[in-house]
């Protein structure tokens, strides 16, 4: 409250989070901290449905977790401690692969050649096929239109997007595309979606090992600070 | 400023040719440019004054000077000092605080909602909350950074028989539940004046005896905007299938009146809905709600 806005839940796949590398503001304690997307896109919060692959503490006992949760374009990466005790409560219950829907606000992690994006869920939710489908949809649909303003150089964002990182749009148009075609084909089959995803999440991990060596890396050092600063600005 | 009195003296010229009556510019402009410049005299006021001496001069009733101000919608009204007219319906009149103020309130069509004023001068007779009007020659004004029509003697006020359609209060949102807070599911509240209690105390009454009610206070997010939401225990009960009964029993059984919030969480949080309500202040207050039934097929036809 105090007269600050809320900030909407956006909408994104996974595959132009994973690209998302500027960071907008947070220059002081108080003003928010957003990710810019390659589509022109300022989030700060975002809702994601997707399958939750696996859960691992990154150190025993520290009940502190790290989760991958996929949707039809790829990986996201996220963050549960103890200050999200909601998301904590369900990441604590919860047996992957499962399908679940994440509030979560964005962070930004430096990384040594590139900065890279994660969840810190504030909620989880086992959810069915329907939500995770209407999602897609959702959020084919609004990726389409921030295309469509990129195109136009319609707004700040875009003209700052495209300066940032110059995107081939008709990639990010194939990759919503192949999405949607997804739930089309599988509608109705969960099991099978699960399976594939856990399929493909195996191949991906194996490429991504050295970009995730060096994220943790930035994140032990840093983990203090950002628990702080969640208690002071909110 | 020339401009501006030029502008000014078009205005007042035209009113008096529609009415078939010539008046000579250049004297229009003279009086006018008078009063503002030398006189400081806002602008409305001198518009006023020159219009009732040239009324005067050619010994013309009000009535005679029937042209008005052009028609124009609510949402068009941006800047202050223009002569308009409005139909309009009344929606809301509020206790006059000033003698000078005859009538203040909301009047709205179906592009917006305004702020009006009927000045104790303007000797104008009373409106009525619910009913359709043409208010004709009305000024704008803004007061407090807010644009606002003032009803002064030049105005006129008709009834008309036409209901005037306001812009839709009710909302149709379809999105995420996103977020449930604190002080959802089973709550007390005042038996006083339904206020929430927390730790059986309210904010009001301090320690009073309260009663059961179920209801959430949420977020609906659809990605580009979000919306406060506050289902009652109908609502719930609709969705959930937990009533207030229910809802006891689980805290009974549990030992734990957030058993019940929990539970409702783990139910809704991440779904999406349909919901229809009226839009408050802040929250929208939930009349029907429903789990979206997407039919994914049409939808994904419809981007591909
Ligand atoms: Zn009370």
């Amino acid at each position: 409250m105090n007269g600050r806005k809320r900030e909407v839940a956006r909408r994104l796949f996974a595959y132009e989070f994973n690209r998302s590398t500027h960071k907008i503001g947070g220059e002081d304690e108080r003003s928010p901290v957003y990710v810019l997307t390659p589509t022109g896109m300022r989030c700060n919060r975002v809702f994601v449905v997707g399958v939750l692959l696996d859960k691992e503490e990154t150190r025993p006992d520290t009940n502190f977790w790290r989760i991958r949760v996929s949707d039809p374009t790829g990986v996201f990466i996220g963050y549960v401690g103890r200050f999200q005790p909601d998301a904590l409560e369900t990441i604590l219950e919860v047996e992957p692969p499962e399908l679940v829907a994440i509030v979560a606000k964005v962070r930004l992690f430096e990384g040594e050649t590139r900065n890279f994006a994660s969840l810190r869920p504030e909620s989880i939710a086992v959810v069915d096929s329907d939500v995770r489908d209407y999602w897609v949809c959702e959020t084919a649909r609004l990726t389409l239109e921030r295309i469509k303003q990129m195109e136009e150089r319609s707004s700040e964002d875009a003209e700052l997007a495209w300066q940032i990182y110059n995107p081939d749009l008709e990639e990010y148009r194939t990759i919503v595309r192949q999405a949607v075609q997804s739930v089309v084909a599988e509608y109705g089959v969960v099991e099978e979606a699960k399976e594939k995803a856990a399929r493909e999440e195996e191949k991906e991990e194996i490429e991504e090992i050295e970009d995730i060596d060096e994220f943790e890396e930035e994140f032990d050092f840093e983990e203090e600070e950002w628990d702080l600063s969640d208690i002071l600005g909110e | 400023m020339e401009d501006r009195i030029n502008e000014l003296t078009e205005q007042i010229v035209k009113r008096f040719k529609d009415s078939g009556f010539d008046v000579d510019a250049k004297e229009v402009s003279k009086r006018l440019k008078l009063l503002i410049f030398e006189f400081k005299v806002p602008e409305s006021e001198a518009v006023r004054t020159v219009t009732n001496y040239l009324m005067k001069e050619l010994d013309i009733s009000r009535e005679q000077l029937v042209a008005e101000s052009p028609l124009v919608k609510i949402a068009d009204i941006t800047t202050p000092g223009k002569w308009v007219s409005l139909k309009a319906k009344v929606v809301q009149l509020w206790d006059a605080t000033s003698p000078n103020v005859s009538q203040v309130g909301l009047i709205g069509d179906e592009t917006g909602i305004i702020k009006f004023v009927i000045w104790a001068k303007a000797g104008k007779g009373e409106v009525e909350e619910g009913k359709s009007y043409l208010f004709k020659n009305v000024v704008t004004d803004s007061f407090g950074g807010r644009m606002q029509v003032n009803v002064n003697r030049s105005s006129q006020i008709v009834e008309i028989d036409e209901d005037v359609q306001l812009p839709p209060r009710e909302l149709e949102v379809v999105g995420a539940l996103i977020a449930i807070q604190q002080n959802s599911g089973l709550i007390k509240r005042c038996k006083l004046c339904n206020r929430t209690m927390t730790k059986d105390i309210c904010p009001v009454h301090g320690k009073v005896e309260g009663y059961d009610d179920l209801r959430i206070k949420g977020v609906v997010d659809d990605g580009e905007n979000y919306y406060e939401v506050i289902l009652n225990e109908d609502n719930i009960r609709a969705l959930t299938g937990i009533g207030l009964n229910e809802a006891r029993k689980i805290a009974e059984e549990k030992l734990d009146r957030n058993a019940v919030l929990t539970e409702l969480k783990t139910r809704l949080l991440g779904r999406y809905f349909r919901v229809v309500g009226t839009r408050g202040e802040r929250y929208l207050i939930v009349r029907e709600v429903e789990f979206l039934k997407p039919d994914i097929k049409t939808i994904a036809g419809e981007i591909l």
